[in-house]
């Protein structure tokens, strides 16, 4: 079967359906971004701006310098005074974005639908620790040649531990911690969202379908296809509802921490 | 703490003002800050009333204003959010009861906002909920009857407040030896203060004037203060009150019309009478309304004066509208290193000071509001005295924190620039016994600034 606008033929597994919603995913995603990108210019409101302040006088160096503050400032504290909480979720961001971006195999997907993403390629961190620990402890290179310099990455035996393999267990036990901090917060009777659910359950399920699929298991293509399918049609669930849940934070981050800086900086000469 | 209130509640006016600061107040940035919090919990570490409760973390507490929101606001919210409990229409009554617990557990400090690594003030979330409160009626009536006294302007006619800001009026005359300027216009430096501080330290008003004096600036004083301590309305949730008192002071300041208005006080009046008041009536002002410590470190800076200086140990507390809702960090620091060489740091400072939790998010500490309710006549029933009494336990909690920083950087004093800072870390001192004194940094200064 063909859906419409669709690049495969939708087979007996959920590995052509998954490649055949990736566009419409992106489709919703951008619909429900720009919805909630609209109600901010709709609610926007210009601010008075009473005074730049003739007592304090901040120099361009140190607005910079408090722009870099700004956005160090919460991790800073959170070390200091929530250690083990801050650290999970600081080093869970970067194994995340680590993973996202630079596994090889992500990197193709992104490439095949966004080209200049070759860009990074030889950033490319690969599935296993095998790759590091051969180029490491054989001194091996790639037997074949290839057009890309992809699989030279930069890494060389440092992919001993940068590999998606190792990165997938750190992620499924920060994930876990996070879900069980969920969990205690539900039992200390504190607010807890539907959308905090939401986003972590299916970010742990795609963790566990994308590292079962990559490792084969279990060891068949029948299974290989659907896990793999399974594991981008979770992604894209992901990716569809990111506008409406707190996935969104990866984007309005940036903003919100602009809008302090410039609150701050700018408006208030903060000195 | 609730029940004291809740007896009260009129639930059809609740439900008016839910649907009335909802409908009314979201702009983009309290869009942001309703719809952005990823539920993190970091802000914890930054409300000094977590150490009472972990219910009190900011955005527990906002977690209220985001269920009327999204009801109001989302498709979710109006379909699954109804049936999961993550969005409501209006609240039940103890629904009510834990709302108004909540905005007396915040002190609108904004340390929320730079812990959170999306930048989200919940206390401007919390204060959507004291405006509710305001207008539903749920305000503790002891708070209320003194604001609609500064709110009315009959707090002139209360005869204590006339004898504390005559008394200080002559007070300064007979320190300085000689008359002192009255509403003068056009003067260099408008000497602001309010009743308040007279109250509670009229001998750093004194100080100020010594200074002013000391330095012959062409100042002037106020024959009669603009109010209780304004605008108290803001800090009940009551913008309109806080507007009407905003207007009469503004009208003052352009009519008086001098170079600098300036503020002994670094409480909420002073984000309120620097930008608030000006961005509400949209109006560019020709004066600047600054802090004393801006005004004395820029003329430091200016060598218009030496400070003499010592060894003493001494850490600076930033208050929280004076630093974080205010931007002045630095000025007070400048005249910090001058007063000492053992000028230290507390641990936690700059736009991750602790505050000092202000006796529970209300105005003051409890036994100065039952010190001025009796002043004025007021009588303190029941249910306002327990309410008051159910503040001290927060002001316990956050004065832990701020004390045991003080211990480390053992300083022999601490100062500030706040009248409520010195009043809240000042129980605190005492309640854990520490070494240590707490003023108002004029104290020191005015000793030790010698004319060049
Ligand atoms: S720190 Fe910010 S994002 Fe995190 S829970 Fe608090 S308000 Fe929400
Ligand atoms: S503004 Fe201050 S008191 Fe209020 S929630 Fe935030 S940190 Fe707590």
């Amino acid at each position: 079967m063909q859906i419409p606008f669709g690049l495969y033929p939708v087979g007996l597994n959920l590995y052509p359906l998954a490649l055949d919603l990736f566009i419409p995913t992106i489709f919703i995603f951008f619909a429900g971004a720009s919805y909630r990108v609209t109600r901010y210019f709709v609610t926007y409101n210009k601010p008075f701006i009473v005074y730049t302040t003739q007592v304090r006088g901040i120099t361009q160096g140190e607005k910079i310098k408090e722009l870099f503050n700004t956005f160090a400032n919460s991790s800073k504290v959170g070390i200091k005074r929530k250690p083990a909480t801050t650290a999970v979720g600081l080093l869970m961001h970067i194994v995340l974005i680590l993973i996202i971006f630079l596994l090889a195999q992500h990197m193709i997907f992104w490439a095949y639908y966004i080209p200049p993403y070759q860009i990074l390629f030889p950033l490319a961190i690969p599935e296993s620790s095998a790759d590091g620990q051969l180029a490491f402890f054989r001194g091996s290179t790639p037997y074949t040649s290839t057009p890309y310099p992809f699989v030279h990455d930069i890494w060389g035996p440092l992919t001993i531990i940068l590999n998606g393999q190792y990165l997938t267990y750190l992620l499924i036990i920060f994930l876990a911690i996070y879900l069980a901090h969920k969990f205690s917060v539900v039992v200390e009777r504190l607010s807890i969202r539907a959308g905090d659910w939401w986003f972590f359950v299916l970010l742990f399920v795609d963790v566990v379908l994308g590292f079962l699929a990559t490792s084969h298991i279990p060891n068949n293509v029948y299974w290989y296809d659907n896990l793999l399918g399974a594991h981008i049609l979770v992604a894209e669930i992901i990716i569809a509802t990111l506008p409406f849940t707190r996935g969104f934070h990866m984007f309005e981050f940036y903003l919100g921490k602009l809008r302090e800086w410039y609150f701050m900086i700018m408006r208030r000469g903060m000195k | 703490m609730t029940q004291v209130i809740t007896e009260q509640i009129n639930m059809e006016a609740l439900k008016k003002a839910i649907d009335d600061v909802f409908y009314n107040q979201i702009d983009s940035t309290i869009l942001y800050y309703l719809q952005s919090c990823v539920n993190c919990k970091a802000c914890e570490a930054a409300c000094p009333f977590t150490p009472t409760s972990l219910k009190y973390s900011p955005v527990n507490k906002a977690e209220v204003a985001r269920q009327l929101y999204r009801y109001r606001f989302t498709v979710w919210g109006r379909t699954i959010g109804r049936a999961i409990g993550g969005s409501k229409k209006y609240l039940k009554l103890d629904e009510v009861e834990t709302m108004v617990d909540y905005v007396w557990h915040c002190t609108n400090c904004g340390a929320c906002m730079f812990v959170c690594p999306m930048g989200i003030d919940s206390g401007a979330l919390i204060d959507l909920l004291r405006q509710v409160a305001f207008k539903a009626g749920l305000v503790p009536s002891i708070y209320k009857e003194i604001e609609q006294l500064e709110v009315s302007g009959k707090y002139w006619e209360v005869k204590a407040f006339r004898d504390a800001w005559e008394g200080l009026i002559s007070k300064m005359k007979s320190q300085l030896g000689k008359d002192i300027p009255l509403d003068k216009k056009s003067s260099e430096v408008l000497f602001y203060a309010s009743i308040y501080e007279a109250l509670v330290y009229p001998d750093v008003l004194v100080k100020v004037a010594k200074i002013l004096d000391t330095l012959k600036v062409d100042w002037t004083f106020m024959s009669k203060p603009l109010g209780i301590r304004p605008p108290l309305a803001l800090i009940l949730g009551d913008k309109e009150g806080a507007a009407e008192v905003m207007k009469r002071i503004l009208d003052y300041f352009t009519e008086m019309s001098p170079k600098y208005v300036m503020l002994t006080s670094g409480g909420f009046e002073y984000p309120a009478l620097r930008y608030m008041m000006h961005e509400i009536f949209e109006i560019k002002p020709k004066y600047e309304v600054v802090h004393v410590t801006e005004l004395l470190a820029k003329w430091y800076e200016m060598k218009r004066f030496t400070i003499e200086s010592t060894d003493e140990l001494i850490t600076w507390h930033d208050p929280c509208q004076l630093g974080r809702r205010g931007g002045v960090f630095e000025a007070p620091r400048v005249l910090m290193r001058a007063l000492s060489k053992n000028f230290k740091e507390l641990p936690s400072h700059g736009v991750n000071s602790i505050c000092c939790s202000r006796g529970g998010g209300g105005c003051g500490l409890p036994t100065m509001i039952e010190d001025m309710a009796k002043l004025i006549g007021i009588t303190i029933d029941e249910k306002s005295k327990k309410f008051l009494d159910s503040t001290i336990v927060p002001l316990i909690n956050a004065g832990k924190l701020k004390v045991d920083e003080i211990n480390k950087v053992k300083a022999s004093e601490v100062l500030t620039g706040c009248p409520v800072c010195i009043e809240s870390i000042s129980f605190a001192v005492n309640y854990y016994h520490a070494n240590t004194q707490v003023k108002h940094i004029v104290d020191l200064l005015a000793d030790r600034i010698k004319k060049v």
